[in-house]
């Protein structure tokens, strides 16, 4: 029967282990000569080259600060372009959609381009949709999506005052999901073919 | 006497075009044999559609249709039997009133647009949709969808835990003694759950209201939101329930004295979060500025 090893011996208590450990040979002279080398590349940089190097990183800190701003101001002061991210409806009524007052382009909180496109095609065909419906109901549908479109700008107005507060975030992308249901309903049921 | 003979004329024209019209109304009667558990799909653009279930394994249509309607389809192979109503591509053309009787355990898809919907005595899965028409519905244990665009909807169930989803753009919702999982939605309809044990409410509206009553299941959930409707829930839980409501302008009230919290110090907003009985389960309330009204009593 062989003993054991050092390394294989199992290990019952902590008071087995020694305190420390040697290594097999002494490693700072390969590190301290390593250390030396990259001193030196660096220190061999002209102060021209090192000067170049911190205009380089000035400006690319400086295009970031410039798109940060652009789009603050873009979120925060300018008016969104009409019609943007709302849905104008007319009817043979006067009662069309007013597009609501400082509202945030649509991209601002739905950036999905998948999203983007459907609804885009969804809003251009739904003047054609909501001819073929009947005026009773055309007048309805209609009366929805000016709910709607009052709720976004409603919550869009409000997170403007608070962006962080979430149960805004929530009901808004309700109503968002509540927009492309309707907008898909009455793309659907303007084909008599079809069910919804 | 020329007055008379005018208002004799007038009156044959009458009765002429009376004669022709009851000539142009046809009906229609066929039973083909089915399934007891196959699918049964019918559609009818305008006018009444009822369906009920039967014992007997075969499907029953009698149609009654007028004017511009073209007639009545019916296929019946395998497990699989289309009823369809022939219109013109355009609305406002003939109506047809469709009585049909199927299995009752089939599954069944009906479309109607501006047809009213109305089944009973169905216990498979029914998925039912109208545009304009209102839909009624008797419902058993299995699943159920109802979806309109304009139109109503109106439920009837029996306590039994089904899984419905109902949703319309601005009809009103009412369902009544929904079991099992609910999920309602409008955007300015009004959604009137009365549950029997519901196990979870899922409510949406944008600016119609929501109203919840009755008993829920041990352990419920209950999520209503809106952003200007107001929203009640007035139920009783066997194990009480945690709360949770949430609105950014309006009021928040309950039967139990609680006070609601200000979100902020200086901005609008208002929570109240606690629990009732045990806290078994769970109510969620979110709007905007809509005002909500929490009470775990009916």
């Amino acid at each position: 029967m062989t003993e054991p090893s050092n390394t294989d011996r199992k290990v019952t208590s902590l008071r087995e282990l020694p305190h420390s450990i040697e290594p097999p040979h002494d490693l700072w002279p390969g590190i301290e000569t390593r250390l030396g080398d990259i001193r030196t590349a660096a220190d061999g940089a002209t102060p021209a080259q090192r000067r170049a190097v911190r205009m380089r990183w000035l400006a690319a800190a400086a295009m970031v600060a410039c798109v940060a701003i652009g789009v603050w101001v873009g979120r925060g002061l300018l008016p969104g372009p009409a019609g943007s991210g709302t849905v104008a409806v007319n009817t043979s009524r006067p009662q069309a959609v007013q597009p609501p007052v400082n509202a945030v382009p649509h991209e601002v909180y739905v950036s999905d381009p998948r999203y983007q496109e459907q609804r885009a095609a969804l809003v251009r065909e739904l003047q054609a949709r909501l001819a073929a419906l009947p005026q009773p109901e055309r007048d309805k549908v209609t009366a929805s999506l000016q709910a709607i479109e009052k709720a976004k700008a409603d919550l869009e107005q409000a997170l403007g005052h608070d962006p962080s507060n979430a149960l805004l975030q929530e009901l808004l992308v309700n109503t968002y999901q509540d927009e492309m249901r309707v907008l898909t309903d009455v793309h659907e049921a303007s084909d008599p073919g079809r069910g919804i | 006497m020329r007055i008379a003979s005018g208002l004799a004329g007038t009156l044959l024209i009458l009765l002429a075009g009376a004669a022709a019209s009851a000539a142009n109304d046809q009906t229609f009667d066929r039973q083909v044999p089915a399934q007891p558990r196959g699918v049964v799909e019918i559609s009818n653009v305008s006018g009444t559609i009822e369906v009920s279930g039967w014992d007997r394994s075969e499907v029953s249509v009698h149609a009654e249709h007028t004017g511009g309607s073209e007639g009545v389809e019916m296929s019946s192979e395998g497990g699989h039997t289309a009823i369809k109503v022939r219109q013109p591509a355009s609305y406002g053309r003939g109506q047809a009133r469709l009585q049909v009787k199927i299995p009752k355990d089939s599954e069944l898809a009906v479309s109607g647009v501006s047809a009213d919907v109305t089944t009973s005595g169905v216990l498979g899965v029914q998925r039912l949709s109208a545009i304009s028409g209102k839909i009624t519905a008797e419902i058993a244990g299995a699943e159920v969808e109802l979806k309109t665009v304009s139109g109503s909807v109106q439920v009837k169930g029996h306590g039994q835990p089904a899984p419905l989803r109902a949703s319309t753009v601005s009809g009103d919702v009412h369902l009544e003694r929904a079991g099992g999982e609910i999920e309602a939605g409008t955007v300015n309809g009004a959604l009137i759950v009365s549950v029997d044990g519901a196990r979870s409410v899922r409510a949406h509206t944008t600016s119609g209201v929501v109203r919840v009553e009755g008993t829920l299941a041990h352990g419920a959930t209950v999520e209503a939101s809106s952003v200007s409707g107001n929203l009640t829930v007035r139920a009783s839980a066997d194990g009480g329930f945690a709360y949770e409501v949430s609105s950014f302008s309006g009021e928040i009230s309950n039967c139990f004295n609680a006070s609601p919290e200000r979100v902020s110090k200086y901005g609008p907003g208002s929570r109240l979060t606690g629990t009732r009985g045990e806290g078994m389960g769970h109510v969620r309330l979110k709007t905007m500025s809509g005002n909500v009204e929490l009470c775990d009593r009916r």
